[in-house]
């Protein structure tokens, strides 16, 4: 298990350097640069190139490359040709925000989605089956940011019972201790905190894990009618075992493998992307941080972003692997 | 149980470790609350780059010397500075300062802090080099008197230093910070003290209660980053924020949200005029344009139906722009509405025909910039061109590629516009249409004329005002004489507040709020 660990983990370097490789020349492709995004269209050449003197843009590709690369090793990621901070540390504040999101949105939807998929996988063509079907059409079909606000209008406008966006009420001031506000709350003792941050959570929640609820009942019923098909299955209840123990401890455990992978794949897709989520609910998150970064030309803060991401995602992947070897007991064999 | 008990002692324990860092909540009645659609970028003067959001943080934090009188923005009053004289031959302005006034720290206002900033700007900004390089000395004659020479005269010189990048800073809070350090700790005059700055989330102001002009009114001013405009709108009208700017005139129509909030006795709607300029331009200095010749161009003019833009795009949230310069402008020569071309189609058509000009033979592709706004207005011109025969085609372009082809005259027509970021005609003319600096940015692209580049220089260095406004009088009607494009409109400056928010002040040019005189009831 533990050289399964190790060479998975050295895999990711060298597929990490050539997201970096990739990701450096590629945004240096892109027409325009940051001195001319971030001037904007009343700039005069002078200007913009007196700022792009000030950025280091001149220098050719090569040697910026090459400085960058050394900067990675001892941590630095380059500053934010925007806000002039460190990219590393402008990540680190946002990244709790996107977990904290994509950590929610996935709980919610295995909460959701699995249950759904298994009692229309022991009740097929019923009602209740059609109904999930439909329910996970529509899931996975509507776009998010229309998703995003029929709840607003509903929830926020009409009922008036939750917050239209960001992540705490405006009127609580807050220093951030680990940067997961619930948390935080959690250790100052502040319960309203607590309770205007879960309140502020809901509704995008609702809306990444729609997507992810609605693709897990779909695919956790088809799995688990292959399986309940199978000959062991017979063999379980011919022994005597009640209809719930067939169910979960054999019918629910075999179909979790896929389900596994999707769920994995996703949360670290929505470490990412949840832009839209991001950006309607004003979510101070990473994906968005990302985007609005692509939009200025911000090279150090484009490149940074990839690599975190790429990182959390085979990062990601790896876990999941991992949990396979502990589901599977013949995935746990071959590990080894 | 041990379980038990290491929990309880955590709840108890923990709050008390981390409590320094608790949550500050404030009166909703004191507090201000801003929607804004982006992070601010440089909250100080020897940061900032022009960029909407940081600017208004710091008209708020710190004060300039100078700055425009509201409602009108005609007028200059003194803020930091009680008075001033200008030199007749315009290189010297000698400022009398207010005294008594502090800093946010305590420090004391005074002529080396001016001196300081301005040159700290100066050096550390490359943004305003062009025109603060001007200053060639700050001297120091007293405490209270400061002599800025310029290196040629420059009268807008007043103008800029009313601008964000003109404030004064704390000389102590800049040596404690550092010059990186003081962008997150900005220490001003201003009305309102920095508090705390959130990546992509808010910045807090905190009431500053020795104001020279008076404490403000409220505790507190919050700026919430809501990036999505929809959402702004949904936020506004549940009371989850007080302002919203129309900010990002480019890419928002501000008409379908005022028809929709009028009806809303919860939301007020400030309109103020600006100095924004929209227009369809030429290639005004390629000879083997389809455009070059003028009657083309005129014919183009005529065929635009400016009313009809104005109410059936903007609905009444845009106002007519007649020539170079709006009509608000001090400098604004009368005569251009009776010289503005008319909506003719027939003429315009007559007119292709005199020039011996098929229209279905020109083939114009139409370049603007991306977003709902531009979209409509280019629509609204290839109907109007149709109307004469001329087949357009749109292209909307991202904003770094437009600027490579406009600036390398890649293009025959194009929407463009200028929004001015210091109030003087010089920020419309000077850079727009100077045949010197045709390939310098996102200019006129004036053909070669130095009789007329002499006259605008000649303007932009004329110290007595009603001189320097003939001479602006008769540049305007020269530059409508060589058709360089068509004025299409002028955006006005549209401002949703909560209905109990009253004092707000809207500067037009830049477009940013003043918040000191503000509160709600």
């Amino acid at each position: 298990m533990a050289s399964f660990l190790l060479r998975r983990l050295l895999a990711l370097i060298p597929v990490l350097i050539l997201v970096l490789v990739i990701v450096f020349s590629l945004v240096r492709l892109i027409p325009g640069d940051p001195a001319v995004t971030l001037l904007g269209p009343g700039a005069t050449d002078q200007q913009i190139a007196a700022l792009r003197a000030q950025m280091r843009l001149d220098e050719p590709f090569y040697l910026q490359f090459i400085n960058y690369v050394i900067g990675l090793f001892h941590g630095d990621m380059g500053i934010s040709l925007k806000s002039g901070a460190p990219v590393l540390s402008e990540i680190m504040v946002r990244l709790p925000a996107t977990l904290e999101l994509a950590l929610s949105a996935t709980l919610v939807a295995i909460l959701v989605g699995i249950p759904i998929g298994v009692l229309s996988a022991t009740r097929p063509n019923s009602l209740f089956d059609h109904f999930t079907r439909v329910f996970s059409l529509v899931g996975v079909s509507m776009p998010a940011f229309l998703l995003a606000l029929i709840l607003q209008l509903i929830f926020a406008t009409y009922l008036g019972w939750l917050p239209v966006s960001g992540r705490l009420s405006p009127y609580i001031i807050m220093q951030p201790i680990t940067g997961f506000v619930i948390i935080d709350g959690i250790l100052t003792g502040q319960w309203d905190v607590v309770w205007s941050a879960i309140r502020y959570l809901v509704l995008p929640t609702a809306v990444l894990a729609a997507f992810l609820a609605a693709t897990l009942g779909r695919f956790v019923r088809n799995t688990m009618l292959e399986v309940m098909s199978e000959d062991f299955i017979r063999t379980a209840r011919a022994k005597g075992l009640s209809r719930s123990q067939v169910i979960i401890q054999h019918g629910l455990r075999n179909s979790l493998l896929p389900a596994i992978t999707v769920i994995g794949l996703k949360f670290a897709e929505m470490l990412g992307g949840a832009i839209l989520t991001e950006t309607i609910f004003a979510w101070p998150g990473i994906g968005r941080f990302m985007f609005e970064a692509i939009k200025n030309r911000d090279y150090p803060v484009i490149q940074g972003t990839t690599l975190v991401f790429s990182l959390l995602f085979m990062l990601t992947s790896v876990l999941v692997d991992l949990l396979y070897g502990v589901i599977d007991p013949r995935v746990r064999k071959r590990m080894k | 149980m041990k379980l038990l008990n290491l929990l309880a002692g955590a709840a108890i324990a923990l709050p008390l470790a981390f409590y320094p860092a608790y949550a500050q909540s404030t009166d909703p009645l004191k507090t201000l609350v801003v929607a804004v659609p982006s992070d601010a970028v440089g909250l100080e003067p020897g940061a900032n780059k022009a960029e909407p959001v940081g600017s208004e943080v710091i008209l708020n934090v710190f004060d300039t010397l100078v700055a425009w009188t509201a409602p009108d923005f005609t007028q200059l009053e003194g803020r930091l500075a009680e008075s001033w004289t200008v030199s007749p031959e315009g290189t010297e302005i000698d400022f009398k300062l207010r005294e008594g006034v502090k800093f946010h720290d305590g420090t004391d206002f005074d002529a080396e802090a001016v001196k300081f900033s301005l040159e700290r700007t100066k050096s550390i900004n490359t943004y305003v080099e062009a025109t603060f390089g001007l200053i060639s000395d700050i001297a120091v004659v007293s405490p209270t008197e400061v002599k800025i020479t310029l290196s040629e005269p420059y009268p807008a010189f007043l103008s800029i230093l009313a601008q964000p990048q003109a404030a004064i800073v704390s000389p102590a809070a800049v040596a404690e910070y550092g010059d990186a350090g003081f962008a997150t700790h900005p220490v001003g005059t201003g009305p309102f003290k920095f508090n705390s700055y959130q990546a992509d989330t808010n910045i807090v102001l905190d009431a500053n209660p020795d104001y020279f002009r008076g404490a403000p009114k409220l505790e507190r001013i919050i700026y919430r980053v809501i990036p999505d405009a929809s959402t702004r709108r949904l936020e506004l009208e549940n009371a989850g924020v007080d302002v919203v700017q129309q900010q990002g005139q480019l890419s928002a129509i501000a008409a379908e949200d005022v028809a929709a909030l009028q009806s809303n006795s919860d939301v007020t709607i400030l309109e103020a005029p600006s100095q924004i300029i929209r227009q369809l331009e030429f290639n005004n200095n390629n000879p083997d344009s389809p455009v070059a010749d003028i009657k083309v161009r005129q014919a183009i003019t005529h065929a635009i139906d400016y009313d009809g833009l104005l109410q059936g795009v903007f609905g009444g949230t845009a106002e007519r722009v007649y020539g170079p310069l709006t009509s608000n402008s001090w400098a604004y020569n009368p005569k251009m509405e009776e010289l503005a071309p008319a909506y003719d189609p027939e003429l315009a058509k007559s007119l292709l025909a005199e020039a011996g000009v098929d229209p279905a033979s020109l083939e114009l592709t139409l370049y603007s910039f991306q977003g709902p706004l531009w979209g409509a207005v280019a629509t609204f011109v290839q109907a109007n061109l149709a109307d004469i025969g001329i087949n357009a085609t749109i292209a909307q372009t991202e904003f770094p590629a437009l600027r490579a082809l406009q600036t390398a005259g890649q293009f025959d027509v194009a929407l463009d516009g200028r929004q001015p970021w210091y109030n003087d005609p010089d920020a419309h003319i000077t850079i727009g249409y100077l045949s010197s600096l045709a390939d310098t940015a996102m200019t006129f692209r004036m053909p070669e004329d130095a009789a007329l580049d002499a006259e605008i220089l000649e303007a932009q260095q004329t110290v007595d005002q009603d001189a320097r406004k003939q001479l602006y009088f008769d540049i305007q009607e020269k530059i409508a004489a060589k058709v360089p494009g068509a004025y299409l409109f002028s955006p006005k400056l549209i401002v949703f507040t909560r209905a109990n928010v009253k004092g707000l002040v809207i500067n037009s040019a830049p477009p940013l709020n003043e918040y000191w005189g503000v509160y709600k009831e």
